[in-house]
């Protein structure tokens, strides 16, 4: 029997970055806020210290810093006809767990997506005709708009001191930066990181075809920094071990350099560790959340009441709270009704290897996490599709986020995959050869969602979220698009060699790829389509707000931890101005 | 005044009159031809830093034998072109040519000189202290790892980041502290002003005195 808690006014399911940004605001505002969080506490010291962060075996092939799969893991399968099974190792996407989430082990590549972005059913119409689009497709508006998150893109980008160049200051386009990006209020809060080599290959290649590079804007800061929080940054040493690592030098920006700090300090934010969340718990009418159950690390479970719930947990876990908690209509794909789990997408990633010889010299070693140059000239509607067959487009750049030993070794695709003949090609190649990443949008379809698992149960008897997922057509044929324009960038770098790696399916989760899932719980203006309003706000029970990156209709071609920023401070700005304010619906249904 | 003289003058004011050292040195090399090889130059940094590197902990004089040679190129330019200041390093480097200062850099890289215990003792809460910033640092005042960036036991990364284990304790201070006060400025991305603007006196006391204390089998 669950032992009943104090009540609270707000309970804040998952501190990463989304529950550390607003539960300090919540916690600033006056509120009594918990944290619950069912991962261990950490810190830069003294969890984050070198040589131990520099495992390569303990945290690229082992994952300690990721969600423990053998507790707690997801089933997948590609079609419905199939029977999903559970994923047992982490590889195609690393969900994180622990104070801080999933950004403590991301790279801090912090784009913006595009204004035509959040309005893409409308724009491709308008653009390209309503019979445009495979009519398996379920890419819709989000609810939102970009000059009404430009304020909270900005607010999330001084919080974290990103390192980049403006393109476009409020319509006039400036050298340097990205002519294509929608138009932002100021400057980036500091100076772009120095370019490696292979970027300055790929700006030299890419100016000459007529394409426009810029700089990977970075929160891996390219100068020190001190934020609106007070908090100070470090430089970056380019150690190349950004992501699936911590950063010893508080030169990232997670939520332990630039807000936990302050979130700690403040009384009224408790925050609590090891604590699973089982449900969100619903009174009789079903349409309001009374608080959560939570069993402690040592097997005791609460309940914990709130006057309101956020779940701000990593995409897909905001998923499988909805449904453990009923609140919302399961999606099904044989009708097409319902809403939560519906919209899952992710990333099309494909690449482009330029080979060179022994005179290139590329040191992919001393990296970044985003210190890449790239184009923005193939992605999302920056081009003319018509006559294409597809919508959507990818990024393209040399992204050289490291030069790892064990796990970064390009090698020529007739290569051994092993023995002798391997040996001697990582050899010859690991120190000439530039890698691209083409970084591709993806779109929603019917066939693509999250669901409870009706066999596999977790740790605490809990079903776990499956996923059914396929590369939509439209996306493979992005990817073949985009991939030769990248391998044109590649032969006028003047590369010995270069190769092509479009990404097909069928899907796979057993090659990594990138942890950008999207959707599932996705905003929207119309609640038979959205499982929450343009303020994040559940359809179903007004005091439950939901965070994440579940909240994409669709994902573009960027990362998308940026827009997740953007959402959230929009979102408390409903919260702080309007809703506690008067606490009810925002949008009526 | 020549090499040998100015190397007594040292010796006979060291153990007595510190804050003379630099005015005599100073004064010694003011009057200096530029040497034009390393062979020349080389009996001039000897003097004061040792026939091996091994310095002059007493008078700050730091260890060099075995620091890469990238860094100490690195040093040379920047007391050349006034990046580093020091009254003594300015006069002795600004005459040199690049190719001098690279072969010198090139020749105390090479040297290996044995490792000479610190005078005095140093309390056990200061030498944990100390060992507790160079190993894992401290949360609260946001500093990273001092071995980190140094390597393992503070033996240092080529090409920039210096060795400090075994590093004469005086020296190690007295730079922290031109890093804390912003007097030394010639890093990259303010990677160690960064760092030392958080410490405090005793802070830069401890892990001074705790590498100065790790010996060393080469260097």
């Amino acid at each position: 029997m669950a032992q009943r808690l104090k009540e609270v006014d707000v309970v804040v399911i998952g501190v990463g970055m989304v529950g550390s940004i607003v539960a300090k605001e919540l916690a600033a505002a006056g509120y009594k806020v918990v944290g619950l969080e069912r991962g261990q506490t950490r810190a830069t010291v003294p969890e984050f210290q070198s040589p131990a962060i520099h495992d390569e075996l303990r945290f690229d092939i082992r994952k300690a810093l990721m969600q423990d799969n053998t507790r707690e893991p997801v089933t997948f399968r590609n079609q419905t006809s199939q029977v999903a099974l559970p994923v047992r190792r982490w590889e195609s996407f690393l969900p994180g767990t622990g104070l801080g989430g999933s950004m403590v082990h991301w790279n801090g590549q912090t784009y913006r997506f595009q204004a035509n972005d959040f309005k893409l059913a409308t724009r491709t119409r308008e653009r390209y005709g309503k019979d445009f689009l495979d009519p398996d497709l379920t890419i819709q508006d989000w609810g939102v708009t970009y000059d009404e998150l430009e304020p909270h893109y900005d607010r999330f980008e001084y919080l974290l001191g990103t390192s980049g160049k403006a393109g476009n200051i409020k319509g006039k386009i400036q050298p340097g930066g990205d002519p294509h990006e929608s138009p932002r209020s100021r400057e980036y809060p500091t100076p772009p990181q120095k370019e490696h080599f292979s970027g300055a290959m790929f700006r030299k290649a890419a100016s000459s075809l007529g394409y426009h590079p810029f700089p990977q804007p970075s929160s891996n800061l390219s100068q020190p920094y001190t934020n609106p929080e007070g908090i100070k940054l470090n430089t970056c040493v380019f150690c190349g071990f950004c992501e699936r690592y911590a950063c010893e030098h508080f030169a990232k920006s997670v939520p332990q350099t630039v807000i936990l700090p302050v979130l700690l300090a403040n009384p009224n934010f408790q925050l609590r560790t090891g604590c699973q969340v089982q449900r969100i718990n619903l009174d009789s009418t079903k349409k309001q959340a009374t608080g959560v159950n939570y069993i402690d690390a040592v097997g005791r479970e609460f309940e914990q009441p709130a006057s309101l719930v956020i779940t701000s947990t990593f995409a897909i876990n905001n998923v499988r709270m909805l449904l453990l908690s009923a609140i919302g209509v399961p999606y099904n794909p044989a009708t097409g009704q319902g809403v939560v789990g519906r919209n899952y997408a992710y990333q099309t990633m494909s690449t482009v290897a330029s080979f060179f010889d022994d005179d290139v010299i590329v040191n992919p070693f001393m990296a970044s996490g985003a210190s890449g140059t790239v184009i923005n000239d193939f992605a999302g509607d920056n081009f003319d599709h018509t006559g294409l067959g597809f919508i959507g487009g990818a990024f393209i750049g040399a992204v050289n986020t490291n030069g790892r030993p064990i796990q970064y070794h390009p090698v020529p695709p007739d290569t051994p995959a092993w023995g002798k003949g391997w040996k001697q090609a990582v050899v010859k190649h690991y120190n000439h050869t530039v890698m691209f990443s083409l970084h591709g949008s993806s779109v929603a379809q019917k066939q693509n969602y999250c669901d409870l698992d009706p066999t596999y149960r977790d740790a605490w008897g809990q079903p776990v979220l499956r996923i059914t997922f396929d590369f939509p057509q439209n996306d493979i044929k992005m990817a073949a698009h985009v991939t030769a324009k990248g391998v044109e960038i590649g032969k006028a770098m003047g590369a010995k060699q270069v190769v092509g790696t479009p990404r097909k399916g069928p899907y796979t989760v057993t090659q990594y790829q990138t942890t950008h899932n999207t959707g599932g719980t996705v905003m929207g203006d119309n609640p038979k389509t959205s499982v929450v309003n343009r303020y994040l706000q559940s359809w179903d029970v007004p005091n439950v707000f939901v965070i994440g990156a579940s909240n994409y209709p669709q994902n573009a071609s960027w990362n998308p931890t940026g827009t997740l920023g953007a959402l959230t401070y929009w979102a408390i700005d409903a919260l702080k101005n309007k809703y506690l304010k008067d606490p009810g619906r925002l949008v009526s249904m | 005044m020549n090499a040998g003289l100015r190397c007594r003058v040292v010796l006979a004011v060291g153990s007595t009159l510190l804050a003379a050292v630099p005015l005599a040195l100073e004064a010694g090399a003011a009057t200096s031809p530029p040497a034009n090889t390393a062979d020349a130059a080389i009996a001039t940094c000897q003097s004061c830093h040792g026939a091996n590197g091994e310095g002059m902990a007493a008078a700050h004089v730091p260890r060099i034998a075995g620091q890469s040679a990238e860094y100490l190129k690195k040093q040379l330019d920047n007391y050349a072109d006034g990046t580093r200041s020091n009254p003594i390093m300015v006069n002795f480097a600004k005459p040199l040519s690049d190719k001098v200062r690279k072969d010198l850099a090139a020749r105390f890289a090479a040297m290996s000189a044995p490792f000479v215990a610190q005078l005095g003792s140093v309390n056990a809460v200061a030498r944990a202290r100390g060992h507790q910033l160079a190993y894992q640092g401290d949360e609260i005042e946001r500093v990273q790892a001092c071995n980190n960036c140094h390597g393992p036991d503070g033996v240092g990364v080529p090409h920039s980041a210096p060795y400090l284990a075994g590093q004469s304790a005086e020296y190690l201070a007295s730079v922290i502290k031109a890093w804390h006060d912003g007097t030394r400025k010639n890093d990259a991305g303010q990677l160690m002003r960064s760092v030392a603007e958080r410490l405090n006196d005793a802070d830069i006391a401890a892990v001074a005195a705790y590498f100065a204390s790790v010996e060393l089998a080469v260097q």
